[in-house]
This record gives C-alpha cells, structure tokens and sequence, in this order.
C-alpha cells in the first residue's frame, strides 16, 4: 500500500502547523526526512506538528520524525507536537533515547602506503607458499607410513575418488578430444593438402596428440571438474568445522582428505590420457578419411610405425606430476576456505586458476627437459 | 483490537515421504501475543513456522495470516506481506559476505529508496534496540559471538518493521545469562514495537519468563494452547512427560 509522497503531510502556513498524515513506515519513508528538514529550514520561529491524521507509525517514520525536531532544535526553532497517541509518542521516545547509537562512525582505517602493501602481499604470498609446503611435507610422511600400514591408503574412499575424479569424466573427456582430434586433423590437412603430402597426417596428429594435446585436454578437463570440487568440498567442511572435529579427534585431515584424493587422481590419471588420446586419434582418422581419403588402416599403421609407443609413454610420464598438481591445489585452496560464502567461490576460482597455470608451467618444463634428453 | 486473530490455522496436514509429521493441526495467534510453540524433536515445531512463511507448501490445510488465506495470494499480495514478518533463523543465517550494518539495510535498501544516510540511520537504530554494541556494526558475522549474532539476526527480522515475528528456538546455544537477556529482549520489543511474536523453543526459563501462551505439538497435533502454569498442570502423557523430562 505505497502512499504517493506528497500525502505524507500538509503545511498549513497560517498556523505554521505540519499535519502528519496517513502512514509513516518504512515503505513510504522515500526522501520524506529531506523534506521535513527543507520545510523546517523555510519556515521561521516556532512549529507546530500535528499528528492527528497519522494512521501509523513505525521506527523509520519515528526517527525521521525525530531527526527533523533535533534538526530544529539545532537551528534554535522550537517545536512542539500535538496530538500524537500514546504509542506513537512511545516510539518517538524509544529512538531518542538511542540518539547516540545513531550517528556511529566506523573507526577510521589508517591506509598503508605502497611499500607497506607490497610487504603486506609478499608475506602473504611467502606463507601461502609455506603452507602449501607443509601441506606436501605432511602428506609425504602420511605417505610413507601408510605404505607400512595398508589401513592407513584408506583403500574405499580412493576408489569413490577414482570414480568421481575419473570414471565419471570420461564422457565429457571422450568428446572434448574427438573434437580436438577432427579440428588437429582438419587444420593440417589443409596445408599438407597443398603438398599432396596426405599420408603424413597421421604421423602430425599422432605426435601431437600423444605428446601435447591428449596429457593437456585431460588436464584442463580434471583441473575444472576434480580441483574445483576439491576445494569446495573441503571447503565446506572446514567451515562446518568437520575439519576441526577430525582434529580433535586426534585424526589427520591430510591422511583422511587430502592423501586419498592424490592417490585417486594419480592412479587414474594416466588411464585418462590414454582414454583421451585414443578418442583424439579417432577424431584424426575420422577426419583423415573424409577428408584426406587417408584409409582407416593406413592411417593405424602409419602412426603405429612412425609415432609408435615412445611418443604415446612420453605423454603419459607426465599424468603423475599433473595429478598431483591439481589434487594438492584443490585440497589447498580448500583448507584456506574462511568461514563466509564469498570465501568458498573465491578460493574455488583461485583452485582452478593456480592449477591450469602450473599445468602449463609443468607441461613447459616436460619440453624442455624431453628436449635436453633428445627424445 | 486486542483479541483480533492475525494467523489462523485449521487443519494443516504435512506428509514428507510417507510420513506425517502433521495430521490436523489447528492453532490461532492473537494479535500482540507471545505465542511459543513446543514439542518433542521431530515433532513438526518448525514445520509449522515454516508452513507459515510460505516456505513450505503443506499438504493440506488452511493458513490465514492477517485474514488472507496465504494458499490464494498473488505473487505481489505474497511479497507484500512478507515485507509485514520478519523471521529470526534457528543458525542466524546472517548474510556472511556483509558487515551487520549491511545486513540490516539489505532489505531496506530492496524494498525501498531511502537514502542511504537515512537508512543507515534506522539500521544503527535497530542494532541499539537489540542491545548489539555499536562497534559491532561494522564487524561481519563471523567475527560475532553465538549471541551477538543472534541479537543481529534478530536486527535484521526487524529491518522492516514487521508486524509479526518468528524466532526459532532463539535462546537455544546461549549462555543462561545471555539467554536471560534475550528473554528481556523479545518482551521488549513486544513492547515496543507493538509486535506479534511466534516463537519456537526449548527453553523453560524463556517459556515461563517470556510467553503469554504456549502451543503443545504432539501426535501431529496440537494438543494444548495454554499458559504455562495452566500447560504444566496438564495430564495429557505426552505433555506431563515433556515437563518431568526438563
């Protein structure tokens, strides 16, 4: 039930009397405290205010009510009220009596000059880096004792990680690198079209598909899926205390959380890359075909010579660094969770961002170090 | 004025998966009154409550609040008349990315145009009516006490001046003493703001220090509407467990 602005009151000039009327709450509060405060500033001496006709009050009618006759009071203009009913008068006295709560400032912030930022920022960034330290030195040594004690692999929860991390993603993954396969294909054939050097498709597409694009596809696709998830359910936890609660049982959040997670992820990895790859080499034969006319067979029988399973095992060395790349930076990122909901999507974001990036980083590092051992 | 019925609820019925939790469930609140509503766990108190805010829709049933039977409303009669409640959430479920003061004008600054100085105002006034200090304003609610946040959530319930209110189980996880003050708080602002307040609770100190009438549920229904000297005479079995039990 707005009420239009202009009915909330009435001035009656001849005898300096502002007639409250209608509803004075929250809903129909718009600029009427502004209003008051023109009207007391136009007029001169003394006010009456009238509240015969005022159907309701609130706190927000009360206090803008409260704040035009302190607004008076302070140009020294007396006001007095009239007719206002007990309940109404309640409230009006109700808020002055928290007058001083008010006009409460927060207390100012001292702002850092750059220097004091850039310190601010690198002793962050230092203990982060600490952290996630610390975080691998624990998981070593969980590592190595569980290796002792096979109780300690947790043997179920790395299968359920198996299955979500990776039995679940190869639909998607299937897809993601047949297309990649028929694009690779389609892009070079073109230009080895123009040479009539159709048959060298296959061995192109097998070198890069086995050595870059089936490890990196498969990668970015469990850096979305798997690392996200890992931050955010740990991060929930850690905000419900679960967390803490294992803790305090004397248990460790690393043995039980983090440690199947990295195993899962680091045993299903390389099966990923090489589900992946074989999609992407379809995709090549696929397009190879219909384009290059190049037989199914030939082009099987090309790569098995010329690419062979070296190339293939040098794609797969690297699923054990890129696994445990991302099942650390989403385990990570989810212990650093605080307890708001902004903090969980950011760290979520912050999870796949810092794994892609050291995925890159790790998959420049394999070039450079295939490339010094001449492979 | 003072007898008028601002919920009424006949014949409210629940079942979740093949359970119900209410089979007939009739109860009025009185416009003005503290109303608690208690019962064993399980039994449906905060079903009820949330059958009420429109949260849930109930199997069955009929719920009147201010006289318009809540099933009928248009989308617009429906916002228009949450804006006239305020609920207080059993975990306080402050909004966690923003300051308290924030958290207060929220609804403020979505339903209206007030100016912000003007509306900052009215939250700074809400936070002093719950008896939060004001540095707290500016703090978020992670950085609060249980019962601070508590009397925050209760701030923001009030953002709107609503007419009606609903607590669930708003002493449970207080310390005695903060509990005691909470009491003091909800007959306060009763008083003062001329609410209507539903509560659900466990609390035999609050339910005897700051109830007009208490609703019993059990069995899936209501078994009895009673002030407590009245409720705790009471030879229902269920009922006379409950309060040998506390």
């Amino acid at each position: 039930m707005p009420d239009n602005m202009s009915s909330l009151f009435e001035f009656d000039q001849s005898a300096r009397e502002i007639r409250c009327i209608g509803n004075w709450t929250v809903l129909n509060m718009d600029g009427l405290a502004a209003k008051l405060i023109e009207l007391i500033n136009c007029t001169e001496e003394s006010l009456n205010i009238n509240g015969k006709e005022l159907k309701a009050m609130d706190s927000a009618g009360a206090l803008a009510l409260h704040n035009a006759i302190t607004h008076s009071e302070s140009v020294n203009k007396a006001v007095s009220l009239h007719s206002f009913n007990k309940q109404q008068n309640a409230m009006l006295k109700l808020v002055k009596e928290q007058e001083e709560h008010l006009h409460y400032e927060p207390p100012k912030q001292t702002k850092d000059n750059i220097f004091a930022l850039i310190g601010k920022e690198t002793i962050s960034k230092l203990l982060q880096a600490d952290g996630l330290i610390i975080l691998v030195g624990e998981l070593s040594s969980k590592l190595f004792i569980a290796f002792g004690q096979w109780r300690k692999l947790h043997v179920p929860s790395v299968v359920s990680n198996i299955f979500t991390a990776g039995i679940q993603a190869l639909p998607i993954l299937a897809l993601l690198s047949f297309l990649i396969g028929v694009v690779l294909a389609y892009q070079m054939g073109i230009q080895l079209q123009t040479y009539g050097a159709n048959i060298y498709i296959a061995y192109l597409c097998g070198i890069a598909n086995f050595r870059e694009f089936g490890p990196l596809i498969t990668a970015i696709i469990v850096a979305g899926r798997t690392s996200s998830a890992y931050t955010a359910q740990l991060g929930s936890m850690k905000i419900n205390e679960e967390v803490d609660a294992l803790r305090t049982m004397g248990l460790s959040p690393v043995e039980l959380l983090v440690m199947p997670k990295v195993i899962g992820l680091t045993l299903v990895f390389p099966l990923l890359i090489f589900w992946a790859d074989s999609f992407a080499i379809f995709g090549s034969m696929f397009m190879s075909k219909f384009m290059l006319e190049v037989s199914y067979v030939d082009f099987l029988a090309r790569i098995k010579s010329s690419v062979g399973v070296k190339h293939m095992l040098l794609g797969l060395y690297k699923a054990p660094a890129f696994a445990i790349l991302i099942a650390l930076v989403g385990c990570f990122q989810g212990f650093r969770v605080e307890s708001n909901a902004d903090s969980i999507g950011s760290q979520t974001t912050r999870s796949v961002v810092q794994a892609l990036f050291l995925i890159i980083i790790a998959d420049a590092v394999f070039s450079i170090v295939y490339s010094w051992l001449d492979l | 004025m003072e007898d008028e019925i601002i919920i009424d609820i006949s014949g409210l019925q629940n079942c979740f998966q093949g359970q119900w939790v209410h089979k007939d469930v009739n109860l009025q609140v009185r416009r003005g009154e503290i109303l608690a509503i208690i019962g064993g766990s399980g039994s449906g108190k905060t079903t009820i409550i949330r059958s009420i805010l429109m949260l849930l829709k109930p199997t069955a049933g009929r719920i009147k609040v201010f006289g318009k039977d809540i099933d009928e409303l248009s989308n617009e009669e429906a916002d228009a008349l949450r804006r006239r409640w305020g609920m207080l959430f059993q975990h306080s479920a402050l909004f966690s990315s923003m300051t308290v003061l924030e958290n207060i004008m929220f609804p403020m600054i979505e339903f209206t145009h007030l100016d912000k100085s003007f509306a900052k105002e009215l939250a700074l006034l809400k936070i002093a009516l719950v008896g939060l200090p004001e540095e707290s304003a500016y703090k978020y609610p992670s950085e609060l006490s249980g019962g601070m946040q508590r009397r925050a959530a209760a701030a923001r319930a009030l953002a709107m001046d609503p007419e009606l209110l609903f607590l669930d189980e708003p002493t449970t996880g207080l310390d005695p003493r903060g509990a005691r003050k909470f009491d003091e708080l909800i007959l306060f602002l009763r008083d003062a703001l001329n609410l209507t307040i539903v509560m659900v609770s466990h609390d035999l100190e609050s339910l005897k220090k700051a109830t007009d009438r208490i609703a019993f549920v059990g069995e899936g229904e209501i078994l009895a509407v009673d002030p407590i000297e009245k409720l705790m005479k009471n030879d229902h079995p269920m009922i006379a467990e409950y309060f040998s039990t506390l």
